[in-house]
């Protein structure tokens, strides 16, 4: 028995070694409680345990976020995490002014820092020098969407729903949009239609009245993409209006499936979790890094693959 | 000519009066400016819009003139909702689960209303807390998803469902209970305590009215009343997001003082609130189909919430100094 204990002890020490030892934290402006920030967990803890399994090495992950918005807490956060000296921090940029000086600091301690879900939107030289980027990009998927519709049929006229004005991701997801679709002729303008459903609903009904030749909708999340649904389904405009939504939900999987929808835009927040774990071990084992930002978004959910979606999001991959 | 005079007279000291005003105003505006303005379709869609806000903003109203106020509804109005979508999701009968809604609600309004009266604490304390604390619950309950529910039912139908055109049962609920309100507030003595205990809170003590009664059941009421604005909307989409009736609260309490209500209490009108909550309604469509960028709604309601209120307090002074 001491000898099997003796044994035991001497391999792990060998194994200690050999094989080392590795600590990378998540710090992001979303709560633990947002299912959206849950699927990125689910990304960060996946690639550990995949790391862990392949190469013997150990990973150690953790995720820190406030449960509600706060940039304070979040700067405390990223503080501690700091303090902890981990081997590499993925950051959203939410709040650039905030995070600029932990994160120079954290880097000046060599610490490899990535960021997620948000980049640092200055010039090159103002920048956070942070290593890459790993997540979406708003103005570009609003332009894809609309390049999208278009490759379909060019729309008479074209209205982008907005649930939440002044969100700057929304903003842009919209603004791409429109420019796309005023580079090919087609008249194309923001609708606000805030969050209650019932008001949303008359605001469409209002502007199909004053353009009754708008048929392509654009809109910019699950929220209103449901009104929107509904809309067209009461109106009995399915069919006759090209829709495309942004995020992935029950309503929006069942309007694909459904043919009411052209297609859904994710930006595919599961790889936000994922990717930055894998790339944070290749740069501390290897120093490997890639040479560009890695774009996880846009990402499109049409008729040819909302099955697979469809079991997936019941997973929560997205 | 001195009928006329009295006639107006006795118009323009009726608190609803300003709102009647703008109202008309705004509706020939409209009529002129705006594409198909003047059609069943579009007037039937002002008053759906009016309907759920107009039953939250009547509860208000009523509560408003008791001398008190409540920024909970938003939320009561999220709360109900969620409970009527789980538990038709978990396979409830839909009567069991409307009646937990509102039941939930009414204990909602009775903590507001109990905590109001007792600790004295200012009523926009208290309900700013419990706005904050049933969105927290909403929020951490349902962890940001919303609940979808794909069935059908009549009952669903008797609450919200399309009967003439885009014309809804809401409408019909709508009406209900401002007329019912109004009949209590100016037909019935309780009516007359409502008034009392907003206008003069000492003199109706000594008269022998139960002001903290008066106000909690008040309370229990506006909570009421949004907990079924909330069951109203989720009998139309059948989901209920956790953000559902966010803001609500200020759009109610804005379409009360347009149509009359007094801040301070003890002065308002349910007919003002009715023309309150389609005014509202009204300004949102109408701005759209006038070609309005829909970006301006807000600061438009805010100009009409400003000028009604300086208009309504001169009405009022008048009235009252004479």
């Amino acid at each position: 028995m001491k000898k099997v204990l003796l044994l035991a002890l001497l391999l792990s020490l060998v194994g200690s070694v050999f094989a080392a030892e590795y600590t990378f934290y998540i710090v992001s402006h979303g709560g633990p409680g947002d299912p959206f920030w849950g699927v990125v967990m689910k990304g960060m803890q996946d690639a550990a345990d995949f790391l862990n399994k392949a190469t013997g090495d150990t990973i150690k992950v953790a995720y820190f976020g406030p449960k509600v918005y706060s940039v304070t807490e979040l700067v405390d956060m990223l503080n501690s995490a700091i303090a902890a000296r981990p081997n590499g921090l993925a950051v959203t940029i939410t709040d650039p002014a905030a995070v600029d000086e932990p994160l120079r600091r954290a880097i000046a301690l060599g610490i490899p820092v990535i960021a997620i879900n948000v980049p640092d939107p200055r010039p090159a030289a103002e920048r956070i020098p942070y290593m890459f980027y790993v997540g979406g990009d708003e103005y570009l998927s609003g332009k894809r969407a609309a390049e999208r519709m278009l490759s379909v049929r060019k729309p008479t006229r074209a209205v982008v729903t907005i649930h939440e004005v002044g969100h700057i991701g929304l903003e842009l997801r919209a603004q791409g949009f429109i420019e796309v679709m005023t580079a090919a002729g087609v008249p194309a303008e923001k609708l606000v239609t805030g969050l209650d459903p019932t008001q949303a609903i008359e605001i469409l009904r209002g502007y199909f009245t004053r353009h009754p030749d708008t048929d392509a909708i654009f809109t910019l999340g699950s929220i209103d993409s449901a009104y929107v649904i509904q809309f067209l389904k009461e109106e009995g405009l399915t069919g006759k209006v090209l829709l495309g939504c942004f995020d992935v939900s029950q309503d929006v999987v069942k309007a694909i499936e459904d043919g009411i929808a052209l297609f859904t835009i994710s930006q595919q927040q599961y790889l936000q979790g994922y990717m930055p774990i894998i790339w944070l071990y290749l740069y501390n084992k290897y120093g490997f890094r890639p040479a560009n930002d890695i774009l996880t978004g846009p990402g499109f959910v049409d008729a040819s693959n909302v099955h697979l979606v469809t079991e997936l999001v019941k997973q929560g991959y997205w | 000519m001195s009928f006329l005079k009295a006639f107006t007279k006795k118009l323009s000291s009726r608190p609803e009066f300003g709102v009647f005003v703008a109202f008309a105003i705004l509706f020939v505006g409209f009529s002129l400016t705006a594409t198909n303005f003047l059609t069943f379709e579009s007037i039937a869609g002002i008053v759906t819009v009016a309907a759920e806000l107009g039953i939250v903003t009547a509860g208000i109203t009523f509560l408003m003139i008791a001398g008190e106020f409540d920024l909970s509804v938003g939320s009561v109005l999220g709360v109900s909702g969620m409970i009527f979508a789980i538990t038709a999701t978990a396979g409830l009968p839909h009567i069991v689960g409307l009646l937990l809604a509102l039941g939930a609600a009414a204990v909602i309004g009775l903590i507001n209303g109990v905590m109001v009266v007792h600790t004295e604490v200012p009523s926009f304390i208290i309900t700013l807390g419990s706005q904050m604390l049933w969105r927290g619950v909403i929020l951490a309950v349902t962890r940001g998803f919303p609940v979808r529910y794909w069935g059908d039912s009549a009952l669903l139908f008797a609450l919200n469902g399309r009967f003439a055109g885009q014309l809804r049962v809401s409408a019909f609920w709508f009406l209900t209970v401002v007329f019912l309100l109004a009949f209590v507030l100016t037909r019935t003595r309780y009516g007359n305590w409502v008034f009392a205990t907003g206008g003069g809170p000492q003199a109706a003590k000594t008269l022998g009215i139960p002001i903290n009664r008066v106000k909690i059941v008040n309370f229990i009421l506006s909570a009421i009343l949004a907990g079924l604005a909330g069951c109203i909307q989720f009998a139309r989409f059948r989901s209920i997001d956790p953000t559902r009736g966010q803001g609500l609260e200020l759009e109610a309490i804005a379409a009360a003082v347009i149509g009359g209500t007094l801040m301070t209490g003890g002065y308002g009108s349910l007919i003002g609130a009715l023309l309150g909550a389609l005014l509202v309604g009204m300004v949102r469509s109408g701005l759209i189909m006038a070609g309005a960028p829909s970006y301006w709604y807000q600061a438009f309601i805010g100009i009409v919430l400003i000028v009604a209120s300086v208009v309504n307090i001169r009405l009022t002074r008048r009235w009252t100094s004479r």
